[in-house]
């Protein structure tokens, strides 16, 4: 088998050829070249491109940019026509010579696939050019093929640079959009632009060039590269709403959840190909999070409701089978919600967190005044729990005091004492001065509500003792059980 | 719902519920159903003192957040042992774990029928289980 030898094969191309590395300094050149250009390759190589031929104007301005986007993109370009004039050599003043060329720009790719050099083809076109300045004489009628073919590219080129002009506006408009964009060319993915806000997204990652898969390997496993060869293989786009995603942002310290609406669309070539994946959404995460903590907070109000009425539920049955009759069942129901209800008042008042036990009593006892009802003690704050046990406790102590007890008849007292000693709240309920007092016959539900309270819910103890000069009582409540934290109307 | 409603006479339910008016309430309703009491046991502390002092009932019904601790650890256990379970709860099924998810529950507030009908699924259930 015959092996091709490139570099003569490149030697003797016909058409002027020559590559530059990046820094637009000339690396290789062909014989054609040479000839095209009046310069030997000892001259060129190893020199700027815009050293040699230097171009002030406009066309210089073309060219360079033309050579830098093909290293930027990886992507090949045509100048179609550009007039660009070179020195003549040996030249004593120094002057140039009238051209006219197409160019074209291919990107050579190096093993790791970053563009090193661009091979420049170039074709001088002025015996062309000069052809048309003929034909636009009066007396020339008849136009060369050749000079049609010229024409043509001409308008193609300024037709280009119109659109290239307008492009880099929508570039602009892309690059700085709220939304983030991003395009991928070909079955691999490989980013050709992303903008400002797809850039933030992946924490600033130098992704251009790359397949998505390289340059964003968290994302492999989550989906999305599936579903860009699907829109690829297709051509049928893909939308998302508040799709979940893991992306690395190294730029600001590691792997964080995103919930992202995008689409997927398929670029599509002259030929109806699909060639690439315009990828456009929005980062929805801050209104995702916002959803979800109203979902938690709906269903905590739920539940805290369900509790409620399972307690007001509760309340009802046990005021009815121990009334003795329905009036006073209404009534007794009715104080009873009451009291629970202004609790529910104090500890919303303070958003649920706690509640002072002096507050709960003067809620309770603020009828009768502070002759009648003398209260002595520290300021002991409640976790909302202990709060509602304390207000139902409290409730029922005054209802029967109000009853049967010392607020029943004038100049009856109650002397309320509490105390935060280190492993526990002691609270004590002392009656003076009322009826003459006897233990009742049987266990009504506001005394056995307080013991349940007292000694189930808050863990603690409850002596009552019906003393003939008086009712007293006194609980008392383990620190831990009213002061820790934790959701007290939970259940 | 066609459920058989009969309970066993004098069935033993063992209660943990935090909150002494809904637990009041709940026994009420089991004494009229003719059940047997255990507890309440309004902490998770005092439930757990109860399992290891030889709990003797026939089923359960479990407050599921008791005073701030999830019900489930606990809960386990009295599977392990083969009882009944009865999760009562303000949350609904969404707020039970995926391995008690077929378990019955009450829903806050319940009724007596309510109560009536979620021992009786509840003991079907294991009766079947082991069966």
């Amino acid at each position: 088998m015959h092996r091709i030898d490139f570099r003569s094969l490149f030697e003797t191309l016909p058409s002027p050829h020559m590559v530059l590395d990046r820094d637009l300094r000339f690396v290789g050149v062909n014989s054609a070249y040479e000839k095209a250009v009046l310069r030997g390759r000892d001259e060129l190589v190893g020199k700027g491109l815009f050293d040699l031929f230097p171009n002030d104007g406009e066309s210089g301005q073309r060219l360079r940019n033309s050579l830098l986007h093909v290293f930027e993109t990886g992507e090949s370009e045509t100048l179609a026509y550009i007039p660009y004039d070179i020195p003549i050599p040996g030249d004593p003043d120094g002057a140039f010579e009238q051209r006219f060329w197409t160019a074209v720009h291919v990107p050579l790719r190096a093993a790791d696939g970053h563009v090193q050099f661009v091979l420049q083809n170039t074709v001088d076109v002025t015996e062309f050019v000069k052809l048309r300045q003929a034909a636009s004489l009066p007396l020339f009628r008849a136009r060369p093929a050749e000079l049609q073919l010229l024409e043509r590219a001409r308008e193609a080129e300024d037709a280009n640079r119109q659109l290239i002009a307008e492009s880099s506006q929508f570039r602009r408009l892309f690059q700085q959009a709220p939304g983030f964009f991003a395009v991928t060319f070909g079955p691999t993915h490989v980013f050709t632009f992303v903008n400002d806000a797809y850039l933030r997204l992946i924490g600033g990652r130098r992704v251009v060039g790359r397949t998505v898969a390289e340059a964003l390997p968290e994302v492999s496993g989550q989906g999305f590269i599936e579903l860009l060869d699907g829109v690829y293989r297709t051509g049928k786009g893909h939308l998302a709403e508040g799709a979940r995603v893991v992306l690395d942002q190294p730029d600001v310290g590691g792997v964080r959840e995103f919930f992202l609406d995008f689409s997927y669309q398929a670029i599509r070539d002259g030929e109806d190909r699909v060639i690439g994946v315009f990828v456009q959404g929005m980062d929805r995460t801050e209104a995702v999070r916002t959803l979800r903590r109203q979902r938690l907070l709906l269903d905590e109000l739920n539940h805290r409701v369900k509790n409620t009425l399972a307690t007001v539920l509760s309340i009802a049955s046990q005021t009815l089978r121990s009334a003795r009759d329905l009036p006073s069942a209404k009534a007794d129901f009715e104080s009873r919600i009451i009291a629970l209800s202004k609790a529910h008042n104090l500890l919303s008042e303070r958003q649920w967190a706690s509640t002072d036990l002096h507050s709960l009593l003067l809620q309770e006892v603020s009828a009768y005044g502070s002759e009648r009802v003398i209260a002595n003690g520290p300021h002991v704050l409640l976790n909302p729990k202990a709060a509602i046990a304390f207000a139902l406790i409290l409730h029922e102590l005054t209802t029967n005091a109000a009853k049967y007890g010392a607020l029943s008849v004038d100049g009856g007292k109650v002397l309320v004492d509490w105390s935060a000693l280190e492993d526990r709240l002691v609270f004590e309920w002392k009656e003076e001065g009322g009826p003459v007092v006897a233990k009742p016959e049987r266990t009504g539900f506001g005394t056995l509500m307080i013991e349940r309270v007292a000694s189930g819910e808050l863990t603690g103890t409850i002596a009552a003792d019906y003393a003939p000069e008086g009712f007293n009582c006194r609980v008392a409540v383990p620190t831990r059980v009213y002061r820790e934290a934790g959701d007290g109307a939970a259940n | 719902m066609a459920l058989r409603t009969e309970l066993p006479a004098g069935l033993s339910v063992f209660v943990v519920e935090d909150e002494a008016l809904v637990a009041l309430n709940l026994e009420d309703i089991l004494i009229e159903l003719g059940c047997n009491v255990v507890g309440p046991a309004m902490r998770i502390d005092r439930a757990e003192g109860m399992f290891d002092e030889a709990l003797a009932a026939d089923v359960a019904i479990l407050d599921v957040n008791v005073a701030g601790t999830m019900i489930f650890p606990f809960a386990r256990k009295l599977a392990e042992r083969g009882m009944p379970l009865v999760f009562a709860t303000g949350y609904g099924r969404a707020g039970l774990p995926e391995d008690f998810s077929a378990r019955p529950i009450l829903q806050k507030p319940y009724t007596t029928q309510d109560v009536r009908a979620g021992l009786a699924q509840a003991i079907e259930a294991e009766g079947s289980a082991t069966a």
